[in-house]
């Protein structure tokens, strides 16, 4: 059992990291795969109504190091961060409930006059920094500016000024007779967010790609084209560390997808491409890692080669595992399973959706073939979780070779309620509880998940919905 | 969910994509714009294939010279009838080796076949499939035309189709061909989109970075070697989907964004009124671009 994590312990130093990440490797951690999980519904957050607005649409999902919060961010700029309530001595057999922590707009649409474009609001990723002290700090980034946040508690205020009234309004000097101390009082909790640092100007394309580093000092932002390395406390400047813009734009054949430091070496990161190539770079060996240490890329089957091979293959997530050992890709069919030592092909494919091979030229038609899905790991690196279309999420177990298709669902809202496997039928007889490829609802896609880091608790966005499932305890 | 995929529908839908994407809000993405022109680009491959075996196999014993002629004219010319066929998706074992709309076919085993009715695609009358094409009303494309390289080692052809003006015309050896600029039959009273778009810097990328203020030391770029860009000449070939990227751009497309004089919807409008007067001469390809 390990010694130095419980659920109630603030992660706040990178000895503390280190040691967690020794105990993952030595695979004593507790808390098994699919096979024997059963998941049940705790909470869905979000409208009910079907009428979705899209500013409302959640765009990216995080729990933070502890699992005690979650943050979402939304296409209207808006991040919603949910904190975890204590167990309760009532209900052993379930973990707390996630509730609304904080509300903060993080940003706002802007317009760019020079070019005459709009740059979005929607965030398109948060990533939280470790603890240091009482407040938690999270980086969130919309297409063109990053910013760092700062989210601190207040539960006292300072009454007593001699010359403030209680009300703020300034009192006349002349009407003080005595002085006294100002004291604190206690006071309703109230929750503050405010930006400490905006991270601007360095990005001329799209942002898809935020990390922070393991040194807790810097982190990067990927964009098609660049990765700058920054500074957690400058703002003025970056590090171009990645440029794959040819000298000659008519020459451009892939931009950057995702972007990804290593969780233990402060000095490699990856980067994914549309292509459907990994690239490893080592800080270490140049100012400027445009040349790779590792590139990590399978062969391209020739039997399924279609008008659409070049959109399927293209990267749309990279995760390292917590060990640090292996990454994850996503890309539009399958999701990959990468041993950093070994760069020809992947060790695990586990195929998402392999039924819509079929349907690519609709899936174009529609839009949908662009969609990017994000992918996860468990606490332990055994079980990786992936979202797919009809509000279906799923999940593979590496170590059993088992996987499961899991539905997100007000219908399956019930609390505590078991999730039944769902299974989509590709032959010609459809069997009773099967769902048939052609029925799938496309507009229900679930591209972004998260998963506790310690505990078998998940986070599943639906187009405007958060489902928090949890695992089933005797 | 139906799909369409023969090539020419895909061509016609990711263009329309392209045009779409310049003018959804947060500018154009350069992400999805890359990967639509992959689907241009193969889906051209494929029909040009198609097009080259079919006048291969109906003319066998011509010799180098004439095939080399009709090659010239690949994209503009070929009976009706045999291009009819094409609008098939008909995939035969052997046929769909390369090509399929995604549907993973096991080698050797006969591919799904769909069919698309000809007179889904009519705008040609029946009485007109024995008649040869003449040239379609095209102009020259200027320099930030797409360029489609054709499976074609012989004549080193290339066709351009630009993307703002909506010519094409066909490249062999570097060249643009005079005869594609020479004036075809104009049907009268028809609205044609003939004239070369004169050379204007909005249609050359204009590098967003230009923009960027100074904060500070930048690190510079390290430039291409002579070896990286002949490493990636190979990737260049197969890939060419230069132009477009030009014209696409990323970031700095504002000029794009307010663009309004040549607005895409009337250029189709213009074109479908000019080419389908063309098509009742003959013209398998021009009624392809008609579908644009």
């Amino acid at each position: 059992m390990p010694v130095c994590v419980s659920d109630s312990v603030k992660v706040g130093c990178f000895a503390l990291q280190t040691c967690l990440n020794y105990v993952l490797s030595l695979g004593i951690w507790p808390g098994g795969g699919s096979s024997d999980v059963q998941w049940c519904f705790s909470q869905v957050k979000g409208a009910i109504d079907d009428d979705v607005a899209e500013a409302d649409i959640i765009s990216t999902v995080e729990f933070n190091h502890t699992g005690e919060l979650l943050a979402t961010g939304d296409k209207g700029g808006r991040v919603v961060i949910f904190q975890q309530e204590p167990e309760s001595k009532n209900q052993p057999q379930c973990r707390g409930e996630y509730n609304v922590y904080s509300t903060f707009q993080s940003h706002e649409p802007e317009f760019d006059y020079l070019k005459s474009l709009e740059i979005e609001e929607k965030i398109n990723k948060i990533r939280w920094l470790p603890q240091k002290n009482a407040a938690q700090f999270l980086l969130s980034t919309n297409d063109k500016t990053i910013k760092l946040w700062k989210i601190s508690e207040r539960d006292k205020r300072p009454e007593g000024y001699n010359l403030k009234e209680e009300d703020g309004r300034y009192r006349d000097p002349n009407t003080v007779t005595t002085l006294r101390v100002p004291i604190f009082r206690p006071m309703d909790l109230m929750v503050e967010a405010s930006p400490r640092r905006v991270f601007a100007n360095a990005h001329t394309y799209h942002i898809n790609s935020i990390a922070v580093n393991s040194d807790y000092e810097t982190y990067l932002s990927a964009d098609d084209l660049r990765i700058n390395l920054w500074h957690l406390e400058i703002t003025d400047r970056s590090f171009n560390i990645v440029d794959i813009k040819p000298a000659n734009m008519e020459e451009l054949t892939e931009v950057i997808t995702a972007a990804e430091f290593h969780p233990n070496q402060c000095n490699t990161f990856v980067y994914s491409s549309s292509k459907g190539t990994i690239r490893m770079c080592d800080m270490r060996a140049s100012a400027l890692c445009d040349k790779h240490a590792k590139m990590f890329e399978e062969p391209e089957d020739p039997n399924n080669r279609s008008f659409f091979s070049e959109i399927i293959s293209s990267i749309s997530d990279v995760k390292f595992s917590h060990s640090g050992r292996y990454m994850m890709t996503r890309d539009y069919l399958s999701v990959k399973i990468w041993d950093l030592n070994m760069e020809t092909r992947p060790v695990e494919t586990y195929q998402v959706h392999e039924y819509l091979r079929s349907k690519l030229c609709s899936l174009y038609e529609n839009d949908c073939i662009f969609d990017k899905f994000e992918c996860c790991w468990n606490g332990n690196d055994s079980v990786v979780m992936t979202g797919s279309y009809n509000n279906f999420f799923r999940m593979f177990d590496r170590g059993y070779r088992q996987d499961v298709t899991l539905e997100a669902s007000r219908e399956n809202s019930k609390p505590r309620s078991v999730l039944k496997p769902r299974k989509v039928s590709t032959g010609g007889k459809r069997k009773k509880d099967e769902i048939s490829v052609d029925s799938l609802d496309f507009n229900k896609k679930i591209l972004h998940t998260a998963w506790h880091p310690l505990d078998n608790i998940i986070a599943v966005a639906t187009t405007n919905n958060l489902y928090i499932f949890q695992e089933k305890l005797n | 969910m139906e799909c369409a995929f023969d090539a020419q529908n895909l061509i016609s839908i990711s263009l329309r994509k392209i045009q779409s994407s310049r003018t959804q809000r947060g500018g154009i993405k350069l992400h999805k714009n890359l990967l639509v022109t992959y689907v241009l680009r193969n889906a051209r491959q494929f029909y040009m294939s198609k097009n080259l075996s079919q006048t291969q196999r109906t003319h066998p014993y011509e010799d180098v010279a004439a095939v080399r002629e009709r090659q010239e004219y690949l994209e503009l010319t070929g009976s009706f009838t045999e291009l009819a066929d094409d609008f098939y998706c008909n995939f035969t074992g052997a046929e769909s080796d390369t090509w399929h709309c995604g549907a993973h076919q096991p080698h050797g085993q006969p591919a799904e076949v769909a069919h698309q009715d000809a007179s889904a695609c009519a705008m040609v009358a029946p009485s007109d499939s024995d008649l040869m094409v003449s040239e379609a009303c095209w102009s020259c494309a200027d320099k930030s035309s797409w360029e489609l390289p054709i499976p074609n080692t012989q004549a080193n052809q290339k066709t351009v189709l630009d993307l703002d003006t909506h010519v094409v015309t066909t490249v062999t050896n570097g060249y643009f061909h005079s005869d594609c600029c020479a004036q075809p039959k104009q049907p009268q009273g028809a609205q044609c989109y003939a004239k070369k778009r004169k050379m204007d810097t909005s249609y050359h990328i204009v590098d967003p970075e230009f923009y960027l203020p100074d904060f500070g030391p930048v690190p510079c770029k390290r430039m291409r070697s002579e070896d990286d860009s002949h490493s990636d000449s190979e990737q260049l070939d197969s890939t060419n989907i230069s132009n477009l990227i030009s014209v696409l751009g990323s970031g700095g497309l504002s000029e794009f964004v307010s663009w309004q004089q040549t607005d895409l919807e009337q250029i189709f409008a213009a074109q479908t009124i000019c080419l389908k007067h063309t098509l009742l001469t003959g013209s398998g390809w021009t009624r392809a671009i008609e579908a644009f």
